[in-house]
């Protein structure tokens, strides 16, 4: 009984982290789909989303949920923005892409730095108190991240099944140059993909504002999280990047049960390891 | 010819003003100032800054005949052992200093001392660990406790008032984690309490539930949050609390309390341990500390912890020594430092340690148990580090 308990108290840790990763992924592996770059400032739109989190609720005092829709639509026009101005010109050379995004990294992170200094900020809980019940706890703000993320997980899957822009985007990642002579304006697609690629990061990052702090360096974590979800998943799958973080979340709440975090975190790389020497495309073949 | 009085007058102003203008002394300070440590780093220089712009509006620090206008230059190190050494080669052989006064997190110490030892370039840091101090360190200093002065007096004073019997022992996995841990766990061993967790992880980790999710069902009557950073401790506290911990908690490296429950929030920061005299604005805290943790609030706008007041000393005492030296030859200077008492706004600070270190190069002062009792500190106890009963 007792260990049952432990093994459900660490399904939930599992679950709420699982779904955050999964939406960091999401964002990641949407980007490759299209463009066919590795957004490394990834991380980074995760961090302005908590830095966005921290202005407008914290210091501006705009109720959390709204502050939620705000960021994610500012942080996807400013997405779709930076790919036309920045990513687009460099289409053609992929590996400009990637050096543009490690400069993107580093001017957000310093101009964050700049803007509201490196210590660390708090973020106050838009739903305080704890739930107790059956020996299991979960902190109110830690539900509601779950169920934010599964919501937008959710409005993710419908909006590329079965809206229009939705449609164009799975072209677009299935064939660039077939979408392209059927009439599908490719290059808005790419920003679209980019702009909303960044925006679940940015929610992402304001969703887990109240619950750990936030400071200008926060984006590396959830990047590496994200790369092995993508590289476990598979390299521009969606469906691939919601199994891999959910592996992940999974391994990471039952593996301390057992082992050292060290430990676990050596089990997380090792299982990248593992999986690409036995199945290189990952879980889900793009 | 009045074009040559114009130009005369105007050499004898400028040969006037060269001879009146202070000497520049550089100091160099290195430490974290960004990533999730960024808080110790960012005190620790404006700590040196307050000080250094206060010799300065007093008229300069006058050694022997010369007198010297103090300039620090602060670094960040990103708590990553390759980029201080890198910082500490640009001081030394770019900035030509002499002096580097502030530092923590321990590896980074120990590859900053490859570059200021054969140099011989004064160092004075905060960071943990037995090792950065000793004979083969002849210009290191630490101006602050370490776990070798605080953790054995702490533990036993609670397990007298707290009556605790079983532990779990949190820290961060990299040198002064290690450290910190070792002490923590001998001086455990030493008052026969027992271990029922020493863990270790990765300076990023942000979510604990997993971990805690093990440990507390272990039931422990106490747990120490180490080393950790000040954004790790409040994030450590949230997350005890939320899975439901009610039992005693302590940081023994806590010395930017305000940190930790900034990010905590009060509840679940109450009822925190520090032996760090954390209590910056207690009734015993000295006057010369409440003034300068007023001035600092008025310049930065942020509360001050206790590494803003260590930093500030350590320049202050570092000064006093070269006045005492009558030069800045750090040779000379080690001299008047090791082993000797300063007058500082801690109260008399004594540079010993020998006992434990070899050498007198550790700054010693008696320890405050604070104690966050509701949204306030509060001083509960007192302790003497074993190198100052000796002195």
């Amino acid at each position: 009984m007792f260990e049952a308990t432990l093994a459900f108290q660490a399904l939930i840790n599992g679950a709420s982290v699982a779904l955050v990763y999964i939406l960091v992924a999401l964002g990641l592996t949407l980007i490759f789909s299209i463009m066919g770059i590795i957004n490394f400032a990834h991380g980074e739109f995760y961090m302005l989303g908590g830095f966005a989190a921290y202005y407008l609720a914290q210091v501006a005092g705009m109720n959390y949920i709204a502050m939620l829709a705000v960021t994610f639509l500012a942080v996807c026009a400013f997405g779709f923005c930076l790919e036309r101005l920045l990513f687009e010109p460099l289409r053609a050379q992929p590996l400009s892409g990637f050096i543009a995004s490690l400069g993107l990294l580093l001017v957000l992170q310093a101009g964050v730095s700049i803007l509201f200094g490196v210590t660390d900020k708090r973020v106050d809980s838009p739903f305080p108190g704890i739930l107790h019940g059956y020996g299991l706890v979960i902190s109110r703000e830690r539900l509601f991240v779950m169920m934010a993320s599964a919501v937008l997980i959710a409005l993710l899957y419908c909006f590329l099944r079965w809206s229009k822009q939705g449609l164009a985007l799975r072209a677009a990642a299935q064939e660039w140059e077939a979408a392209a002579v059927l009439g599908i304006n490719v290059n808005r697609i790419s920003g679209l993909a980019f702009g909303m690629g960044c925006a679940l990061a940015a929610a992402a990052g304001a969703l887990l504002a109240p619950v750990f702090y936030v400071t200008p360096t926060m984006g590396a974590q959830p990047l590496v999280k994200a790369f092995i979800i993508v590289i476990i998943g598979g390299m521009g799958s969606l469906p691939g990047a919601v199994a891999g973080g959910a592996f992940l979340g999974l391994l990471e709440s039952i593996g301390p049960m057992f082992f050292s975090p060290a430990t676990v975190d050596l089990l997380g790389f090792g299982a990248i390891v593992v999986l690409l020497l036995v199945r290189p495309t990952g879980l889900v073949k793009s | 010819m009045h074009a040559f009085i114009l130009i005369a007058a105007l050499l004898c102003a400028t040969t006037w003003t060269a001879a009146a203008a202070n000497e520049t002394l550089k100091i160099g300070v290195i430490g974290p100032m960004s990533g999730p440590a960024a808080q110790w780093g960012v005190e620790i220089a404006r700590g040196a800054e307050m000080k250094a712009e206060e010799i300065n509006a007093a008229g300069g620090l006058k050694i022997g005949n010369a007198t010297y206008d103090i300039r620090t230059i602060p670094y960040d190190h990103k708590a990553n052992a390759a980029e201080a050494t890198t910082v500490a080669n640009r001081l030394v052989f770019q900035d030509k200093v002499s002096y580097i006064v502030g530092n923590s997190i321990g590896a980074t110490t120990t590859a900053a001392q490859t570059i200021t030892e054969p140099n011989k370039v004064l160092f004075l840091f905060v960071s943990w660990g037995k090792q950065s101090l000793g004979p083969q360190y002849p210009y290191s200093f630490r101006e602050t406790f370490s776990d070798v002065e605080v953790v054995e007096p702490f533990y036993r004073w609670l397990k007298e008032q707290k009556k605790i019997n079983t532990v779990a022992l949190l820290d961060v996995n990299d040198q002064s984690g290690k450290t910190t841990g070792a002490s923590m766990v001998e001086a455990a061993k030493a008052l026969e309490l027992k271990i029922l967790a020493d863990e270790y992880f990765d300076r990023a980790l942000t979510d604990f539930y997993p971990l805690f999710n093990r440990i507390l069902a272990m039931k422990p009557d106490y747990v120490d949050l180490g080393s950790v950073p000040p954004g790790t401790a409040g994030l450590l506290l949230k997350q005890l609390h939320e899975m439901g911990y009610a039992g005693t908690k302590g940081w023994v490296s806590g010395a930017i309390l305000e940190g930790a429950i900034k990010i905590a929030g009060p509840e679940a920061a109450d009822g925190l341990l520090a032996p760090w005299s954390a209590n910056l604005e207690g009734a015993n805290t000295p006057p010369a500390v409440k003034e300068i943790v007023a001035k600092y609030q008025k310049k930065y706008g942020e509360p001050a912890g206790n590494y803003v007041v260590d930093n500030y000393v350590a320049l202050d005492i570092v000064t006093q020594a070269m006045k005492a030296a009558g030069t800045t030859d750090t040779e000379k200077v080690v001299g008047h430092l090791a082993g000797k008492k300063f007058d500082s706004a801690w109260g008399p600070v004594v540079v010993g340690g020998k006992g434990t270190y070899g050498v007198d190069h550790q700054f010693l002062r008696p320890i405050t148990i604070t104690q966050y009792q509701n949204g306030k500190m509060v001083d509960v106890g007192s302790a003497m580090p074993r190198d100052l009963m000796a002195k």
